[in-house]
């Protein structure tokens, strides 16, 4: 669904968000992207999106390199890339029901599909009752409730979260991760970059830690933390050079080793 | 692109409404600026008919020799009814012409003793369809049979030909660096309207609009701002016509007595001031949002 082949980004005044980063991710997967503040998680998630290009280096969305898309397909590539943010990014004088509508409406929808359709999800993320409120109305949580919607409304391929939970207290950010973990069951993919540990920790989905611009940690079933400490423990680190050119799954090891996987796809797609 | 005339018209009326603080202030940018392009090519319209009425007062005088025999007299006649340069002439016999003289000479009673109705030349004062002629014709009569002198005011008609040239290109200028200053506080006006509303055109951008779907509303509404704007300095321009009209009419303000204008130039100077209201409207806007659009 999403792959990076050897994507490095540099931003004016030498400063490198990504170093050479390769990685697969699987339709239907739930990868969080943890790391320190200014790690690369943003920057991975907008050159998903195209609103960065990549100085060296390819990424392919659901089939097709994204780079080579003109700038008059960016729109397109968008509508299967559903976004949530930390601070939600509401239309602030839409009622809840037209910010949601409003993605609808954007790639062309007519109004019957649209008012079915709004209605669903916003059941979906449990605020059907509020589709005439204005956002300010509403909880922080409610707001992000709506935010997903949004996103989710014209059914993406992908579902990306940049720190969706950063504003929210633990207990609405529960609420928020079982709507994500939803959604992510009907078969999205969703890729979600966050700091928050107990989240992390409860979940046990695939982690991809980012330090310094480069995957320092790789793990399926992960939990939060650097992986100096969880190298003894828990897991294995798997520095994102090895993952690329130390190809033998039989070396890296133990259980579901996403490493082997990642060999896998490349060769198959090698293969092609 | 598939941009629904439904949603467009939509859009347009509500962020119209909702931003109309702002478009307000854009309306009257462009009201405030095409009134004075518009006045600015008004005046270059009536400095223009005034110069022209100036110099038709400017006559050409093609003076008979006072012994001419009246078939010589004739055919001076006949070559100027045959010019197709002069409008219009009127002849003055000995008598005619000595009145005239007299009437010149006030000031100096000396020289009018000197002068009879007998030794004064007859003359034709003749009009002419451009003063710029004026040379030429005069060229064509001075060395006829008949005729003792041709004279024109050559100076006046020189320094009126100059002035106007000058009027003209100061009034070009003046509605030029008008029409640029006034396109610039425009595309300033537009920009401050999208800049605040740059979070919806990211939120646009995120959910997957494209960017004509996105600029076609902003045009519209450029393009509405730039029309009202323009209706408004028609408005303006109309005043100013009829406040020259008044002028001359109530006060007698003899200047400007030619000044006011056809209602041909005026629907010409309006087509000018409403083309470019609209023009400047989808412009700047198209203009204005491009770099938000830039993601």
């Amino acid at each position: 669904m999403i792959r990076f082949e050897d994507v490095t980004k540099t931003y004016k005044g030498d400063v490198t968000a990504l170093r050479d980063i390769s990685l697969d991710i699987d339709k239907g997967e739930f990868v969080f992207l943890v790391g320190s503040s200014g790690s690369g998680k943003t920057t991975f998630l907008r050159l998903l999106l195209r609103e960065e290009m990549p100085d060296t280096g390819r990424i392919w969305v659901a089939g097709r390199e994204i780079g080579e898309l003109s700038p008059f397909q960016v729109p397109y590539l968008r509508r299967n890339l559903g976004c949530v943010f930390q601070d939600f990014r509401l239309l602030p004088r839409k009622t809840v029901f037209e910010n949601v509508a409003f993605a609808l409406e954007v790639i062309g929808r007519n109004k019957a599909i649209v008012r079915s359709q709004v209605g669903i999800v916003l059941d979906l993320v449990g605020l059907g009752e509020k589709a005439d409120r204005m956002p300010d109305e509403l909880s922080g949580g409610e707001q992000q409730r709506v935010a997903i919607a949004r996103a989710f409304v014209n059914r993406p391929l992908v579902l990306m979260a940049d720190e969706p939970t950063g504003n929210l207290d633990p207990a609405t950010s529960q609420g928020i991760m079982k709507l994500l973990d939803r959604i992510n069951r009907t078969g999205t993919t969703v890729v979600m970059a966050t700091h928050d540990v107990s989240i992390v920790n409860s979940m046990r989905r695939r982690v991809v830690e980012l330090d310094h611009g480069r995957i320092i940690r790789d793990q399926a079933r992960g939990v939060y933390g650097f992986a100096s400490e969880l190298s003894n423990t828990t897991s294995h680190a798997v520095p994102a050079v090895s993952l690329v050119d130390e190809g033998d799954p039989e070396e890296t090891g133990e259980g579901e080793s996403v490493t082997s996987r990642v060999t896998a796809v490349r060769a198959r797609r090698g293969n092609r | 692109m598939a941009v629904s005339l439904d949603y467009v018209v939509k859009e347009t009326a509500t962020n119209l409404w909702r931003n109309r603080v702002m478009a307000i202030a854009a309306v009257l940018t462009v009201a405030v600026s095409l009134s004075l392009v518009g006045s600015a090519l008004l005046l270059r319209q009536a400095v223009k008919n005034q110069f022209v009425e100036w110099s038709n007062n400017v006559s050409l005088e093609v003076f008979v020799n006072a012994n001419a025999s009246a078939s010589q007299i004739a055919q001076v006649r006949s070559l100027i009814e045959r010019t197709p340069q002069i409008t219009r002439y009127t002849y003055l016999d000995h008598l005619q012409s000595y009145e005239w003289a007299v009437k010149l000479l006030a000031g100096a009673p000396t020289a009018i003793a000197v002068l009879s109705p007998a030794i004064t030349p007859p003359v034709f004062r003749c009009q002419l369809q451009d003063p710029a002629y004026a040379s030429t014709v005069a060229g064509i009569f001075r060395h006829r049979p008949g005729v003792y002198e041709v004279d024109f005011a050559a100076q006046t008609i020189r320094v009126l030909q100059k002035l106007e040239g000058a009027a003209q290109v100061i009034l070009v200028v003046i509605a030029l660096v008008l029409l640029v200053s006034s396109l610039v506080l425009i595309l300033n006006a537009i920009r401050m309207a999208i800049f605040a509303r740059r979070r919806e055109v990211g939120v646009m951008k995120l959910v997957g609009a494209t960017n004509w779907f996105i600029r076609v509303p902003f045009m519209l509404e450029g393009l509405v701002q730039g029309l009202l704007g323009a209706v408004v300095a028609v408005f303006v321009v109309l005043l100013a016509n009829l406040g020259l009209g008044y002028l001359h009419s109530h006060y007698g303000v003899q200047m400007f007595a030619h000044a006011q204008l056809s209602s041909r130039d005026l629907a010409f100077t309006d087509l000018i001031v409403v083309l470019f209201g609209a023009f400047i409207g989808i412009v700047g806007s198209f203009v204005a949002i491009r770099r938000f659009l830039d993601v």
